[in-house]
This record gives C-alpha cells, structure tokens and sequence, in this order.
C-alpha cells in the first residue's frame, strides 16, 4: 500500500494505490476506506490482486482538500474529471460503493467512453418513487448520548456483527477515525442532504447512456439504500446483468462479505 | 453606568402533553407527533402568553424576547415575527429582542431585513434584531445541509444590515444569495440600524465574527457554571485583539428563574413545570434520552479540525441539562434559579458579579407552568429581585468598567 497527494489543479486529494495490472478507480462509501479508516480492507486488498486499484478520499475526506464550491453531485463529478485527467487514466475500470457508487453512475452517464466496466455496489444516487433512501444524519446522532446502534443498523446487516461495531462504535472512538466518520459526512451534507436525499432526479433518464458492461450489487439486508434502486440501475442500465444479492449482507456488501463480493468484480472484471 | 439589563424571554411551550408522555418514545423535537397538538386545549394559548410578554412592560423589563423554532413542543414560534409584531401593539416601553431569526432558513435574506425593518418602525425603534444560523433540528426542520451553514449565515447577515445601512437599489453578488435589486422599504428606525444580536456557544470563529462587526453576543447555554465566566473572558480577549473594548452590554446570557415568597414555596410551585421542561421540552436538544439533534456528527456544521478538536475534550454519554435527576443535580447546573426573592437575588446577583453581564434574558414560564404562577413569579421578580440586581451590578459596572459611557435606557416603572 502506498499514499499520496495528488495536486488536482491546485487542491490536494489524498489516494492510496496498490497492485498491478488495468486500473481500478474506487470511490468510497461511508464504511470504507478513507471514511472510517486509514488504510485498504480486505476487499481491496483482494481486488488489488488482479488490478492497480487507485482509491482517492473525497473532497474533504482523509488528507484530501476540503472543496467549499461544492453544492450538488455534478460539482463532485467534475472534481473526478479533473482527478481523472491528473492521473492520466485513459480507460480504466470504475467501483463505487454507495455515494462512491452515485458519483461513478454520474461519471459513467457523462463520460461512457472512459469506463471500461463499471461496478456499483449499494449504490445511491437514484429517485425511486415510495423508496427513499434512509436518513443517514439522523441516525448519526447517537441515541442515549452514545450509541450509534441505528447508524449501524442502516450501513450492516446487523448493529451488532464484529465489523460493524469496529467501524462505528458506540461512545468514542479514536479521535482520527471520529474526524473520518465527520469529514464524510460533512461531504455528504453538501450533497446528500438537499435534495434529500442522496439522489439526484435526473440520473435516471440518463443511464441509457453508460455503454460499459456493469455489475450491480446489493446486500440482502440494505438498511439505507433500498432493493429497489439496485434493481432500477441494473435495469436502466444497457449492458448490466441481473442484480447480484449478496446473502447475509447489509448495505456495505464488501465489508460484509468481502471475499464473496470481491469474486463477483473480480470475475466481472475479467470477463 | 446603567444597571444589568433585564430581559422577560418566552419561549412559547406546548404546555398540554400527557404526564407519560415522556415513556412514549417520542422526542420532543422534529419528530414529535402532532396528532398531540389539542385544539380545544390549545385555543387562546398564544394569547396567554402575550399577555405575559406584556405584563413583562409593564412590569419595567428592560425588554422581552422571542425566538425562532420549527416543529417541536419547546417554543411554538416557527416566526417569531408575528408575535413581535404583536408586541409592537400592546407593549410600550421595553425593547422587542428577536433573537434570532435563522437566516439560513430563509430563502431570500432580504425577509428578514423586510419584517425587522417593519417591525422597527411599529415599536418606535424598540427592535433588537438577532440572527442565528439555526442548530441541528432545523437542519432537519427545512433541509438545510450542515456544511455551508455558516458561510450563509454570515453573508445573510451582512447582505441584512448593509441593507439597512447603504442607499439602494444595489445588487449583491454573493456566493449564496446574489440578489440584482436590493432596496430596502421600508428603513428601520434606529440608526445607523438596530442592535444586532448574535448567539454562539463558545466557538471562537463566531466570537471573532461578532466583534469584527461591533455586534453582542448572547451565549446560548443554558446552564451556569464556569463556563459562563470563561465565554465572557474569552469574548473580552476576542474583542482586545479586535481593538475594541468589552463592557458588560456586549455579552448576554440565558437563563430562567422562578420566584415566590420563600424558597419552599418556590420550589412546591414551579416543580411540575420545571420537569415537564426538562424532561419532554429539552427531550431532542439537551437531553440523551432519545436522539440528542442540536450537536454532532449528523450534523456538521463545523470544520473537521473544530470537530477534531471538540472530539478531544468529548466525553460521551456525558449529562446534559435535560437529564439531571434531581433537584440538587438542577441547582448545581445553575440553569434554573428557584427560590425566595432574597435567594434569588443572591444566586443571580452572584453571576452577573463573576461573569460581569450586562443582559441577562430570563424565562419565567416553564414547561407547562400555569398562567397564574408565571406572573406571580414575574411580579416578585419585578419588584423584589430586579432592584436589588439593578443597584448592585451599576455599582460594579461603574468601577470595573470606568470610561465606558453607554446610553442610560429608561428607568424601570414599578
């Protein structure tokens, strides 16, 4: 594993890099790298086997520069092209998990000629009528003064399970993994909050558009985004296969059930 | 120098929830249902409360005050403007404190600067105009993201008073709320404008922004321990590094007190208001039961390294106002001072001494405290506590603060 800073016309984003082979652009998610830890999870060090996976932090996540001119998602989307273009990516391969999943939707909509393949997993980013998405910023209130149990409950299959409990425990945790959890969703209030929530109307009259072949995946048990809008971007999406359901996962499928996810991208990937 | 200036501040609670309301599972704030809203209980209670703001005047308050809150039991003002408004009618001499109006709530800021501009010239130039940028549960209230609060805040605030203050029409170009026509009709009164008000909780960025602008700020706690003393002392350093001076009319506190003729009675009197206001109206803001919505990572208006910083000192699951147990956990939070008027005189007495305020904004009614009781409080408060405080702190504030002149307001009418 290897960090960096990358100068993005003058604004910092923070990456972590690691494997050979075609490149993997990875957006994040809330319990994933950058957002609640310093370094890959095991589902990337699995998909860093087969790819060079290149996972920057958002604006204002981790070392990345906070960007006080974003006010909707297209102004992430162009923040990625510009990262895009600093990193001198052709064509490569594009994963996003929830918000990472919204913006690389956006992105590949934009831009179809740049995605080889494209992964979402837990995807935001879609309307779809009597299935909002979940609050996340309530739920990021602790209940009782300190417990995140309901937060925990929208982003795992259970608030319970081991992983979840590590990513988001009750009380406080390290203080440089509190700021991690703030600093995404700082972001995400900026986009994420108004239009409430997490979606942008339009995107879903523009998914005809992205021509990669893309694998769509969902946990079984997703607290925050609903089935539903898993099942509408597999269908509105040309070359997409059927939703792939992840058994016993919740709503973060590659912290969940890691090797089992990163088998499904991976043999995606190498079809 | 003039006296402590004496503030009669109403929040406006939903006064008829169930006595198990609390065991319901709702909170208080944003969430709570309205199907709990009674009409046939709620008629007249607005009118209720007016007559006590009016009482306040007559009573010789140096003023009454109003804020600004969205769906919930605590303060049924969603537009505290229109009991201003009001106010302008059926009181006389004391100031009318708007504090505030929640500027990022607002789509077009220029409403605001409008209905204060209005509300001015109504009370003959008794306006103290606040702004506040709004806590947690407004975020939710109308859907305002965290992140860039503050930066519209600020703007909302200067685009008000500059259009109070500069000849129109003017275009503004901000980043928020750019506007081709500013031109304000009508003007407020007061000149160059009224008093602004700004309320913050000890973040130095707000300190900082209130004394470049030669405003007051009004700390927001509700509780007085040490911290009231340290706000004051750290606004004073703020204001020394901006050139500018503190005296005690530039800091306010809140606080509510409940006066009767000895300290028993006092506290048999004001008891079930006092827990109705803990426990059901803090039940959301200041209070762990439940979801606490004022503060926290859901809603972070802060930069990351202020929440760095905040988290250093964090101590989760600590108390909050809302959730002292007893009434020896009340009196040492300081928030509410219940008593004799000599107790009661005594206890303020000692904080405006160490934390040397000069507004002091007082609620009086609590929860669902009845009507009567209010005013019996109110009256005592007038006419046993508030010389004593007037008499003291304008010997304090003379020989602490030698130099500073500030226009006398009107003697108090008993």
């Amino acid at each position: 594993m290897s960090g960096r800073i990358l100068d993005v016309n003058g604004r910092k984003v923070w990456l972590l890099e690691n494997g050979g082979g075609a490149p993997l652009l990875y957006l994040h998610g809330f319990a994933d790298v950058h957002a609640v830890k310093e370094s890959w999870l095991p589902f990337h060090d699995l998909l860093a086997k087969n790819s060079r996976v290149i996972a920057p932090a958002h604006p204002g996540c981790a070392q990345s520069d906070e960007n006080k001119d974003i006010d909707t998602i297209e102004d992430v989307v162009f923040h990625y092209l510009e990262v895009i273009d600093a990193l001198k990516l052709d064509k490569f391969d594009l994963v996003g998990h929830c918000l990472g999943g919204w913006i690389a939707a956006e992105l590949a909509a934009r831009h179809p000629e740049k995605i080889r393949k494209m992964v979402l997993i837990g995807a935001s980013g879609l309307f779809v009528e009597g299935a909002l998405i979940g609050d996340i910023f309530m739920n990021a209130q602790p209940e009782f003064g300190s417990s995140y149990a309901t937060l925990r409950e929208m982003l795992f299959a259970s608030a319970n399970q081991v992983n979840a409990l590590a990513m988001f425990p009750d009380g406080k945790g390290e203080i440089e993994d509190e700021v991690r959890r703030y600093q995404m969703l700082r972001l995400s209030s900026r986009i994420g909050f108004k239009p409430p929530y997490f979606y942008n109307r339009p995107l879903r009259n523009r998914l005809h558009r992205i021509s990669s072949p893309a694998l769509v995946i969902c946990g079984e048990k997703d607290g925050f985004v609903p089935r539903s809008h898993g099942e509408t971007y597999a269908k509105l999406i040309p070359n997409s296969g059927e939703l792939k359901v992840i058994a016993g996962a919740g709503h973060s499928a590659h912290v969940e059930k890691p090797e089992k996810t990163a088998m499904l991208v991976t043999e995606f990937l190498a079809k | 120098m003039q006296p402590v200036q004496l503030f009669c501040w109403h929040f406006m609670a939903y006064p008829y929830l169930d006595k198990d309301f609390d065991k319901s599972g709702h909170s208080g704030w944003v969430t709570v249902p309205n199907k709990l809203w009674d009409n046939n209980r709620a008629r007249g209670l607005y009118q209720e409360y007016i007559d006590q703001l009016a009482l306040a005047d007559r009573l010789g308050f140096d003023g009454m005050v109003l804020n600004e809150h969205h769906q919930n039991i605590y303060g049924l003002m969603p537009s505290p403007n229109i009991i201003a408004s009001a106010l302008t009618q059926c009181t006389a001499r004391g100031k009318i404190v708007v504090l505030g109006n929640l500027l990022p709530l607002h789509m077009n800021p220029m409403r605001v600067a409008e209905e204060y501009a209005m509300l001015d010239q109504m009370s003959n130039g008794r306006l103290i105009a606040g702004f506040a940028p709004g806590g947690g549960p407004e975020t939710f209230n109308y859907d305002v993201p965290s992140a860039n609060t503050r930066e519209k805040f600020w703007e909302a605030a200067d685009l008000i008073v500059r259009s109070w203050t500069d000849e129109g029409p003017f275009t503004h170009e901000g980043r928020y709320f750019p506007l081709r026509y500013v031109n304000l009709w009508p003007k407020p009164l007061q000149k160059p404008y009224p008093p602004v008000w700004i309320p913050g909780s000890r973040s130095p960025s707000t300190m900082i922004e209130v004394a470049k602008r030669g405003y007051c700020y009004f700390l927001s706690s509700r509780s007085h321990g040490g911290e009231t003393h340290r706000a004051q002392q750290e606004f004073a350093k703020v204001l020394e590094d901006h050139g500018d001076k503190y005296h005690p009319f530039r800091f306010g506190i809140l606080m509510s007190t409940y006066v009767a003729e000895t300290d028993q009675q006092a506290r048999a009197e004001c008891e079930e208001g006092v827990w109705y206001f803990l426990k059901n109206c803090l039940k959301g803001h200041l209070r762990k039961e439940g979801r606490q919505l004022t503060y926290g990572p859901g809603v972070p208006y802060i930069p990351a390294a202020a929440w760095r910083e905040y988290m250093k000192g964090y101590q989760p699951g600590r108390k909050l106002l809302g959730d002292v147990e007893n009434w020896e956990e009340l009196e040492a939070s300081q928030s509410i001072i219940v008593g004799s008027p000599e107790t009661v005189a005594r206890r303020i007495g000692a904080l405006i001494e160490r934390a040397k305020v000069g507004n002091l904004l007082i609620q009086f009614q609590l929860g669902n405290m009845p009507d009567q009781l209010a005013r019996k409080s109110m009256k005592l408060f007038a006419e046993k506590v508030a010389p004593v405080l007037r008499q003291d702190s304008a010997k304090q504030f003379t020989s602490e603060f030698p130099g500073i002149n500030i226009e006398p307001s009107a003697q108090a009418v008993q």
